[in-house]
């Protein structure tokens, strides 16, 4: 058959804008999803706070979908932009690409919907502190975002990173290893950050008097709970950007495969598992503000055990990298 | 961008073997030694009744970590362990801190220093739990609750080891190489002296304390 | 390209150690935060017993965490051994 390199690219932007619109959509949706229905179960409890309830689950909506608009853009430039067929490892980068940030975006697009619906209803419970309640679920729901960021990071780097210098092969595997680790790693971070943003926008509800502590503890658990996220992208930028000799051998390509779905798979269990600590402090520092200290504390080291298992996933990744 | 991965290195041959020295780490460690001690006789020089803005840090820090030492053991074995508690919590906030600054690099990002802690924990936490509960006592507590399972404990316990150091390794390295990689594709406009404050001033800390209680907590588990 | 035997078997046991630690932290990873949520909320009921319930909680999160580490032995094994 007569199959150029260049109809192989463009086979691999078609199937990669596919499924990063394809997966780029499940998160979002869920999310909003989980918005309205929070929404609409808090206009039924008191219908005289339905235009304040219908504004904040609008605009929690509306951050939400911009992980599910990230994937639409880099389906787009897949879909329409004529990639140079310089080498054969174009075909796997642009598929890595569109899997980095359909799977990327998932997480961010459920986590992202947490914290809108508990705002709707805490602002039902407490009319007085809309305000407050809005201010801190944009700032939850933005930094939810951040694993998304790093899976678009990814896949334009992937899109637009001349890899014609480069072998072959193990290079083919690398780049899709990288589109795998930064996609699967932000789930887990996503989730994980909405868990916490929801439980301290019904923190916020349950004690506006302790806002400004809630939303400091937020953002320390958030920023924890993305360091799964980011060791991802720390390997797929090892795996990208490290150079390998070139090798016709299977072992040395499924190594680095291997070790971008190792990081990628391993860091959603953790993410999601700091998350669940990280709001059970934000819970009851909200309940109980005068044991800050010691609430946080034990959050901290909770959270850093739970994150354990990530560490050792980034260990076998990076063995799998330099070592063997 | 070629900076990734390089190591400055001396090897000097040892018999048949190498012995291989990373200078970088070992020059920054000196100079976090350096500044640590500089700033322990500075604080503690001249004690006065209304102290000087030195002396109030090293005050804050100092009464800080015995407080949160004794709050993890008891008021009678605190403070036989907040000496060590408090030099590794500054050792570590210094050595990830080191890196805000143009051509230094933090010791830790080198995984010697991580794993070299991680073991000083690991050791003193064992040896004072043999010293707290007698060395039978201790034993038997790897046999629970079978005594087959006596080697996944012993892994279980190793495991504790690569992942507090590698906590550490994998948080600071990511930073650096994080920084690295996004000042090389954004030109060094704009981003890097964000990244630089979330990386290395907000992670570093956060790191640096995780571990330092992670090593108290294996003290106290290991101790009662 | 002629594929090897020995060669295959090789890739094959890089990628089981891959999926065998990735797959096998997420479990670990969601539980132990669980634990470590309950423990956060003890404490917040319960101030005055932070050492005690630091322990416990530690206690719990390595009886979960050990099926990562098995995970982990068994990644090393398909890496270093087989």
């Amino acid at each position: 058959m007569g199959l150029d390199i260049q109809t192989w690219v463009n086979v691999a932007a078609y199937i990669g804008g596919g499924i990063a619109m394809g997966f780029g959509a499940v998160g979002a949706a869920i999310g909003e999803g989980y918005t309205a229905a929070q929404a609409s179960s808090a206009i039924s409890r008191n219908g005289n706070a339905a235009g304040d309830v219908i504004k904040s689950m609008l605009v929690g909506q509306a951050i939400a979908e911009s992980a599910s608009i990230f994937a639409l853009v880099v389906a787009m430039i897949l879909l329409f932009t004529n990639f140079p067929a310089t080498t054969p490892v174009m075909i796997p980068a642009v598929f890595g690409a569109g899997l980095s940030m359909g799977i990327g975006a998932i997480g961010a697009g459920i986590g992202a919907g947490f914290p809108a619906g508990s705002a709707c209803i805490g602002m039902v419970r407490q009319p007085a502190v809309s305000n407050k309640l809005t201010t801190n679920m944009l700032i939850g729901s933005a930094v939810c975002q951040t694993p998304s960021i790093f899976a678009l990071v990814v896949s334009f780097i992937l899109l637009f990173t001349d890899f014609s210098a480069r072998p072959i092969s193990p290079t083919w595997a690398a780049v899709l290893g990288a589109g795998f680790a930064s996609g699967l790693s932000a789930i887990g971070s996503g989730i994980g950050g909405g868990i916490v943003a929801k439980q301290s926008c019904d923190g916020i509800a349950r004690q506006p008097a302790a806002t400004t502590t809630i939303t400091n503890i937020m953002l320390l658990g958030q920023a924890i709970t993305q360091t799964p996220a980011i060791l991802g992208l720390l390997v797929s930028f090892i795996l990208i950007f490290k150079s390998y000799a070139a090798s016709s051998a299977l072992a040395p390509a499924m190594a680095l495969l291997a070790s971008g779905l190792c990081i990628g798979f391993g860091a959603i269990g953790p993410g999601i598992g700091e998350g669940v600590a990280s709001s059970g402090g934000v819970a009851w520092v909200a309940r109980n503000e005068k044991h800050t200290g010691e609430i946080v504390r034990l959050m901290l080291v909770g959270m850093a055990v739970a994150e354990s298992t990530a560490i050792y996933s980034l260990v076998i990744a990076l063995v799998l990298v330099f070592v063997v | 961008m070629n900076e990734l991965g390089k190591v400055w290195q001396l090897i000097v041959p040892f018999g048949d073997y190498k012995m291989t020295f990373n200078l970088d780490a070992i020059l920054m460690t000196w100079i976090v030694i350096a500044i640590l001690l500089l700033f322990g006789f500075l604080a503690a020089r001249k004690q006065k009744l209304m102290p000087g803005p030195i002396q109030i840090l090293g005050e804050l820090i100092v009464s800080q970590i015995y407080q949160l030492t004794e709050d993890a053991l008891d008021k009678k074995t605190a403070p036989k362990y907040a000496p060590l508690i408090c030099a590794l919590f500054m050792f570590l906030v210094c050595c990830n801190w080191i890196g805000m600054f143009p051509h230094m690099h933090e010791p830790t990002k080198d995984l010697n220093t991580p794993l070299s802690l991680g073991l000083l924990g690991f050791v003193i936490a064992h040896y004072s739990g043999i010293r707290a509960k007698g060395i039978k006592a201790y034993l038997m507590e790897y046999c629970e609750p079978i005594f087959f399972m006596a080697p996944l404990n012993i892994i279980g316990e190793l495991a504790k080891v690569v992942s507090i150091s590698f906590r550490l390794f994998g948080n600071i390295m990511g930073g650096s190489i994080i920084i690295l990689v996004v000042s090389y594709l954004t030109f060094s406009v704009l981003l890097p002296p964000f990244l630089n404050a979330f990386f290395v001033i907000f992670i570093g800390a956060i790191q640096a304390f995780v571990f330092t209680m992670l090593t108290l907590v294996y003290i106290s588990v290991q101790v009662k | 390209m002629a594929i090897e035997g020995a060669d295959i078997i090789k890739a094959a046991a890089f990628l089981g150690a891959g999926l065998a630690m990735g797959l096998g932290a997420i479990g670990p990873g969601v539980g132990e935060g669980m634990a470590a949520a309950k423990a956060c909320e003890a404490i917040g009921k319960n101030p005055k017993e932070a050492g005690l319930l630091t322990r416990t909680m530690l206690v719990g999160q390595a009886v979960s965490e050990s099926t990562g580490i098995y995970s982990l032995v068994i990644a090393l094994l398909l890496l270093f051994v087989v």
